[in-house]
């Protein structure tokens, strides 16, 4: 089933009453989900990220736009009727139910046509179970349960009556570190087993990354960059989105374009020939920069870390707008640790120019 | 931190609760426990200087006492009819009242009224709403109906006698447990809504995202997650139902009855202070203690059913 | 699960019919919902609305066969007359009297000893603490037994001192504040020590205003108790000079059937009733937090 969303826009009353100000949580809008697919709806809190997931459930209504399920305009639909699984941030299981309880709860209420028998409601309830691995759990109550299999059930529970579009509201952000990677890679298994369209919520862009096939970066409510992950993390559109993905963060120093090059201080760091002369931010993802001797960028050293695999050369520019320059590199190359200075080359597709005012993307010529 | 300094000063702080409550709380647990195992103790004749042998008359006494059973039965029946309806009712109301937005705190505020009352003053104006005046019996007909009657010939009904001379033990009954409801409505209604107002939000959305109707979010998840609550109104609603005295007071008067049946209405503490007045300590500490034991008894009857209810 | 497309897609008619029928239903279920509260409410209210239009009537428009719902001639007489034949100023001097020294009788106590349990340190703390709480299980008329005989060799009989002293501690309001002042910072008790600021003016100073919503609370149960005792003033002190409100206007009008003078009853149940009311209608928000937390009458 794929959605659509069409000018979506949500605005909320003010809570302040005095000042009148209206919070406009998500605008416009517009974007098609196809079928089958994992949506990453990602951005910091406060970006209309849950909005626009809740409006897609039905439980809240924009304020202008519409919503499509295939071709289905869902929205004057209440939620009942849109055919969508929701996990919640917290699972609400209900407590006082049992595993099967809960995950029979849905069906229970299905009447007329879609009314099943007794034994079809079991089957489908273990057949949701198993797919999520907790049919060895049914007795149980939540409270029994640790936070991934509460989680599993949650999920079991959305699932079984087959939504059209399954919605997790931040569906890792209660697990500790290592369920999350666990969990996440469970969710995209059962993803890809159903079938079913699939958004959901996080403020953890690498939650986003790691299992989305689509992301949607969101600022503010408004629609920053739609792509698969790794597109856009290397072409981001601006620099919001080039700093929201990746960890480390990436480098960004201030700069100029002056005659068909870059300068971060004195320094010409990049040929961008037909570029406007005007002043920009620079990002450089750390694996981009690479320290050598004739490198064509010198910060002040401050310390190498090595972590295994990798190793972090962490320097300092003044011109950077982040507390240190940071460049990941195989821990097999060698720095010089006791020099006062590092010198860096700068790999060209590793490398994005934001106007300085606006803060979009400045495109150039890889030569 | 403990140092002798702290010792004494804690100690002084406390002197004045710990003398009350030994003279006032402690020392009349043994001496109720005491009088009531002493065989016709009575405090004048104490005083007197006169003996009483130990023994387990006082509870024969009690127990054999037909006016005690009369008390125990209309005490049970109070609080057999009145703790489910008035639950019900404050269940019902809670509910409705969570669910609206406009007028909330208005007809919260309302609901709670009867909480600030006086139980024995208001008892005094259900007492005119049921009241006959210048009753005939013979022919039926009488100058002043009383409310309550007016609005059952209204409906086409025949007016009663509820609470004046010739009523029945039924009618009496019937009008007590109006006032009891509706004097224990306000504390149910504030305790239930308050625990309707904690349960987390998510659960409803929940249950709107499934389709779940109306009536079986009510009986699967509400009434549920409530369980606690309900549990504590229920206990709470008994306890207070085997305590009943002044609601009885108000409405009959001290003659604890109609006019032509004095004392047909008492109740189990009607039935202590009676002996407490005649000096019969004894037997009201006898009393007392077997309306603390049937208390007790109920009470952890209560907590074994709903402990099977409660899901927490 | 694997094939979701057997979900029906639902007909565009079959959904619009759906929602429309829906929003009646939604709209029906809200006024049924408004109807079922107002009239709870009616019901709740009409004994207040029967008391002042009765109150107000001439006994002969009281006396009609049928009633009406709202005086003819408005009397306000019955509550002069009420007030001289119940002796309503000397009852509420009395219960006035009663209420307040207990009430600040019983802070100072109240406070003192949720301060020890809460702040200070001392031997056998706990389990004082758990007998104190343990007491709180026993039902009242247990000790009035006692008390009544206790107050009697004590001479104590008609004074005021028998309604008052028996009734200072209470148990609960002491839990209930000591609560209140365990989640007050010890630090702050430690930085007081510091300064050398006395204990009294520790209190005084921080715990008291901290603690002042559960103080008020106590205050206007304790107040409310006083004015809503009936059994234990009229085992002790049912006379002239010491009665209390209730007993007093239960004893005025002993008749509740019969041919008595219904307007000038209802007069009285009135003024006895107003005071509290208006202190509810002020007080809502503590009176309800209090009474949540207490759960119990007066």
């Amino acid at each position: 089933m794929k959605v659509v969303l069409e000018n979506l826009t949500k605005i909320f009353p003010s809570r302040d009453k005095k000042s009148g100000k209206e919070v406009v949580a998500v605008n416009d809008f517009t974007f098609e989900i196809p079928d089958g697919q994992l949506v990453g709806l990602l951005g910091p809190s406060g970006c209309g990220k849950s909005t626009t997931l809740y409006m897609i459930s039905g439980l809240q209504k924009p304020t202008s736009g519409k919503i499509y399920f295939g071709d289905d305009d869902v929205t004057e639909l209440s939620t009942e009727n849109r055919g969508i699984g929701l996990v919640f941030q917290n699972y609400a299981l209900y407590p006082h139910m049992t595993v099967m309880q809960n995950i029979l709860f849905p069906l229970q209420n299905l009447t007329g046509k879609d009314k099943l028998t007794k034994q079809e409601m079991l089957d489908r309830a273990y057949n949701a179970a198993r797919l999520v691995q907790i049919d060895e759990l049914m007795d149980r109550k939540p409270s029994e349960l640790s936070g991934g299999q509460q989680q599993r059930v949650a999920i079991a529970r959305a699932l079984v009556k087959m939504p059209r579009v399954l919605l997790l509201d931040e569906p890792l952000s209660n697990l500790d570190a290592r369920l999350r990677l666990q969990t996440r890679e469970e969710i995209r298994r059962i993803q890809k087993e159903t079938g079913i369209t699939t958004i959901f919520v996080t403020h953890d862009q690498e939650e986003a990354m790691s299992i989305s096939d689509v992301i949607v970066v969101m600022k503010l409510g408004v629609v920053q960059q739609i792509g698969k992950p790794q597109d856009v993390y290397d072409d981001p559109k601006n620099l919001f989105v080039a700093t929201f993905l990746g960890t480390p963060p990436i480098n960004v120093l201030e700069g100029k374009v002056e005659g068909g090059k870059v300068y971060i201080g004195d320094e010409a760091v990049m040929d961008v020939a037909g570029v406007e002369d005007q002043n920009v931010y620079i990002g450089i993802r750390p694996e981009g920069i690479e320290p050598n001797p004739n490198g064509v960028l010198t910060c002040k050293l401050n310390n190498v870390e090595v972590m295994g695999r990798d190793a972090s050369v962490v320097s300092s520019h003044e011109a950077s707008r982040n507390p240190v320059v940071r460049a990941i590199i195989s821990s097999d190359i060698q720095v010089d640790t006791t020099a006062d200075t590092v010198k860096y080359n700068i790999k060209p597709h590793k490398f994005f120019l934001f106007n300085k005012e606006t803060e979009e993307r400045v495109y150039f010529e890889v030569k | 931190m403990v140092d002798s300094k702290h010792q004494w000063k804690a100690w002084l702080y406390l002197s004045p609760a710990i003398i009350l409550l030994l003279v006032f709380t402690v020392w009349p647990i043994f001496n109720t426990l005491r009088m009531a195992f002493l065989n016709g103790y009575g405090n004048m004749a104490a005083m007197g200087g006169a003996t009483f042998q130990f023994g387990i008359e006082n509870f024969l006494k009690v127990i054999e006492y037909d006016k005690f059973l009369d008390c125990l039965k209309t005490t049970a029946i109070l609080c057999v009819a009145t703790v489910p309806i008035s639950t019900t009712l404050a269940l019902l109301i809670a509910v409705a009242l969570n669910s609206i937005k406009p007028l909330q705190k208005t007809l919260q505020t309302i609901f709670f009224l009867p909480y600030v009352t006086n139980s024995i003053a208001i008892g005094m104006v259900f007492a005119t709403m049921f009241n006959i005046v210048g009753y005939n019996p013979v022919e039926k007909v009488a100058d002043t109906w009383g409310i309550i009657n007016n609005v059952i010939q209204f409906f086409g009904g025949e007016g009663i006698s509820w609470i004046n001379q010739g009523s029945t033990y039924t009618a009496n009954i019937a009008v007590m447990i109006v006032y009891i409801v509706w004097n224990a409505l306000p504390f149910k209604i504030l305790i239930l809504l308050g625990g309707l107002q904690s349960i987390n939000k998510q659960y409803y959305d929940a249950a709107k995202v499934d389709g779940t109707p109306k009536a079986r979010v009510l009986t699967r998840i509400t009434i549920p997650l409530l369980s606690p609550m309900l549990a504590y109104v229920i206990i709470t609603g008994f306890i207070g139902g085997f305590k009943e005295y002044s609601s009885i007071v108000g409405i009959f008067g001290e003659k604890m009855g109609p006019p032509d049946d004095a004392g047909r209405l008492n109740t189990m503490v009607g039935f202590v202070y009676d002996a407490l007045e005649k000096d019969r300590q004894g037997l009201a500490s006898a009393g007392a203690l077997i309306l603390f034991v049937i208390i007790l008894v109920v009470t952890l009857f209560n907590n074994k059913v709903i402990k099977k209810h409660v899901h927490y | 699960m694997s094939n979701t497309k057997t979900m029906n897609v639902m007909q565009e008619r079959d959904v619009r019919t759906r929602t429309i029928g829906q929003k009646i239903f939604k709209v029906l279920g809200k006024t049924g919902t408004y109807i079922f509260l107002l009239v709870m409410a009616l019901i709740i209210l009409f004994p207040f609305y029967w008391m002042i239009i009765s109150s107000l009537k001439t006994l002969a428009e009281y006396r009609q066969a049928v009633p009406t719902f709202w005086p003819r001639q408005i009397m306000w007489g019955n509550y002069a007359e009420a007030f001289t034949k119940a002796n309503l100023g000397d009852l509420f001097m009395n219960t006035l009297y009663v209420g307040l020294v207990s009430t600040v009788l019983s802070l100072v106590i109240t406070v003192l000893s949720a301060f020890a349990f809460a702040r200070l340190e001392f031997k056998g703390k706990e389990t004082l603490f758990g007998a104190l709480l343990a007491t709180m299980m026993i039902p009242g008329e247990l000790f009035t037994i006692t008390n009544y005989i206790t107050v009697n060799n004590l001479g104590w009989m008609h004074t005021f001192t028998a309604l008052i002293v028996p009734f200072l501690v209470s148990v609960f309001y002491i839990y209930l504040l000591r609560q209140n002042f365990m989640q007050i910072p010890n630090e702050l008790y430690l930085a007081a020590k510091v300064d050398g600021t006395s204990d009294i003016k520790y209190l005084w100073k921080v715990m008291i205003p901290l603690a002042l919503p559960t103080l008020i609370s106590i205050t206007i149960l304790k107040m409310m108790g006083a004015w809503n005792s009936y059994i234990w003033p009229k085992l002790v002190a049912n006379d002239a000079a010491h009665q209390m409100i209730t007993n007093g206007l239960r004893n005025a009008f002993t008749d509740t059937t019969g041919q008595a003078n219904y307007p000038v009853q209802m007069a009285a149940v009135a003024i006895v009733s107003a005071p509290l009311f208006l202190v509810f209608l002020c007080l809502r928000k503590y009176i309800m937090q209090g009474v949540s937390r207490s759960g119990i009458k007066g």
